[in-house]
């Protein structure tokens, strides 16, 4: 009996197939990291105006592109073309905006990111050529189309920033 | 009592915490170095009367101001105190590069003693200006460089206080020339301190003999004290063991009257076994053969 329960086993072992997925995991930490240094903040110098120049009582955006592997990356940032909240507007927002390398951690490696970027409308493209830190300040400036004034209430707008694989 | 003992214990480990804590090493940055000019001495920038302190990192920040064709290189230094040089030099190279870009660095360095950091500065090369300089200095205090600083330091050697040596002249008289001495009252001086030597030693085996008594007496004391605990030991358990004994026999009663036997035996045949009575037999037969054997 005992012999007979043994060959039982071996056939249905050699009658049956066995499979099995062998996950591989692997993770890919970023070499550009994106951080925000200073949130910016709209001056009011009149009605119809809303500003990030320090002289109309703004504040620039600034963010920081830290990189660890040179040629690697583009940093792609564009000033605000919308509010993001805002009250009932009562009229078009005319927008504009620039971004400028506010500053470098390497003087000879970062030094021309400035001369050589490339703007597309309100968006500025550069090449992060060289590993460290770059710090990008970004103003903003709405103006409400016909003099209207802006209604009271909250604006925030968003600087967009990207961090584009070459 | 117990209780008394475990809070003085208890205050006197949070005592010894609170100490050690103010041996912990510290870090600290200093104020902008550079903002009384481009050249600073480090006695004005870093804590004074902090031995243990190194510098381990330095954080700058200006921003150039020149024409894009120029040539200028911008260096942030330290004089090297203990010897020639620099102990410290960063250098950025704004050759062919625009100005008005701010540059911001940390540079870690290899933690060196304050005493060999000298003078610092901004020297710029070539034509162009530097503006808002900021120049920081991360440090870290060890208390203990010095471990003499606190007991709780390690290597701390506890001071062995300073005893002032007075030197003083015994006074002889015999040896004092102004002092005029006949021969009798030398030798009398000389039988005089015969005399005090004998009794010296006669002192000195007077206390040496009554310490031997002494011992001999508190020998016999501990041998007569330690027989005394033995004898009654022994005496103690002899007692548990009669206790244990009498524990056992004496509450049982034993009632009077007679105890008559009550076995009795009735007489009844035994047959003899024939199975064992041939088994002996030829036992007995086997043995006489056996004896016979011997003799043929």
């Amino acid at each position: 009996m005992f012999k007979k329960a043994i060959c039982v086993a071996m056939l249905s072992a050699v009658g049956t197939v066995y499979a099995a997925d062998v996950p591989i995991n692997g993770t890919v930490q970023s070499r550009c990291i994106i951080t925000t240094d200073t949130a910016g903040v709209y001056g009011n110098p009149n009605a119809y105006t809303l500003t990030t120049t320090p002289a109309d009582g703004g504040q620039l955006a600034v963010v920081r592109f830290d990189v660890t592997l040179a040629d690697a990356y583009y940093a792609e940032i564009t000033a605000p073309s919308e509010f993001s909240s805002s009250p009932t507007l009562p009229d078009t927002v005319t927008w504009t905006g620039d971004t400028e390398v506010s500053a470098v951690s390497d003087a000879t490696g970062m030094g021309s990111y400035e001369t050589n970027k490339i703007e597309l409308g309100m968006t500025d493209k550069y090449d992060l050529t060289a590993t460290g830190s770059t710090w990008f300040k970004t103003s903003s400036t709405a103006t409400m189309g016909g003099n209207k004034a802006f209604p009271g209430g909250n604006y925030t707008a968003l600087v967009e920033a990207l961090c584009v694989a070459q | 009592m117990l209780k008394k003992l475990l809070l003085s214990a208890a205050l006197a480990s949070l005592a010894g915490y609170s100490y050690s804590e103010s041996i912990a090493p510290y870090s600290g940055i200093t104020p902008n170095a550079a903002a009384g000019g481009n050249t600073w001495s480090m006695d004005n920038v870093l804590p004074n009367g902090v031995p243990g302190l190194d510098i381990n990192l330095i954080i700058y920040r200006y921003t150039p101001q020149k024409e894009t064709a120029d040539d200028m290189t911008v260096h942030i230094q330290n004089e090297n105190a203990a010897g020639t040089g620099y102990i410290f030099r960063e250098s950025d190279d704004w050759s062919g590069l625009p100005g008005g870009t701010e540059i911001r660095k940390v540079v870690p360095v290899v933690p060196s003693n304050r005493s060999l950091w000298g003078n610092g500065s901004i020297e710029v090369e070539g034509t162009g200006t530097v503006e808002e300089p900021f120049v920081f200095y991360n440090y870290r205090v060890d208390p203990c460089y010095d471990p003499q600083f606190d007991p709780n330091c390690p290597g701390y050697v506890q001071p062995i206080p300073e005893i002032p040596v007075v030197d003083i002249e015994i006074y002889d008289a015999t040896e004092d020339e102004y002092v005029n001495l006949s021969s009798e009252e030398t030798v009398l001086l000389e039988e005089n301190e015969e005399v005090l030597e004998e009794l010296d030693e006669e002192e000195e085996e007077e206390a040496e003999k009554k310490k031997r008594a002494y011992r001999l007496a508190a020998l016999e004391a501990s041998n007569a004290a330690m027989l005394f605990a033995e004898n009654q030991r022994i005496q103690q358990m002899n007692q548990v063991a009669q206790q244990a004994v009498d524990a056992m026999y004496m509450p049982v009663t034993i009632n009077g009257g007679v105890y008559k036997d009550a076995l009795v035996m009735q007489d009844k045949k035994l047959p003899t076994n024939p199975r064992g009575l041939r088994n002996g037999f030829a036992q007995q037969l086997l043995h006489e053969k056996m004896v016979e054997m011997q003799y043929k």
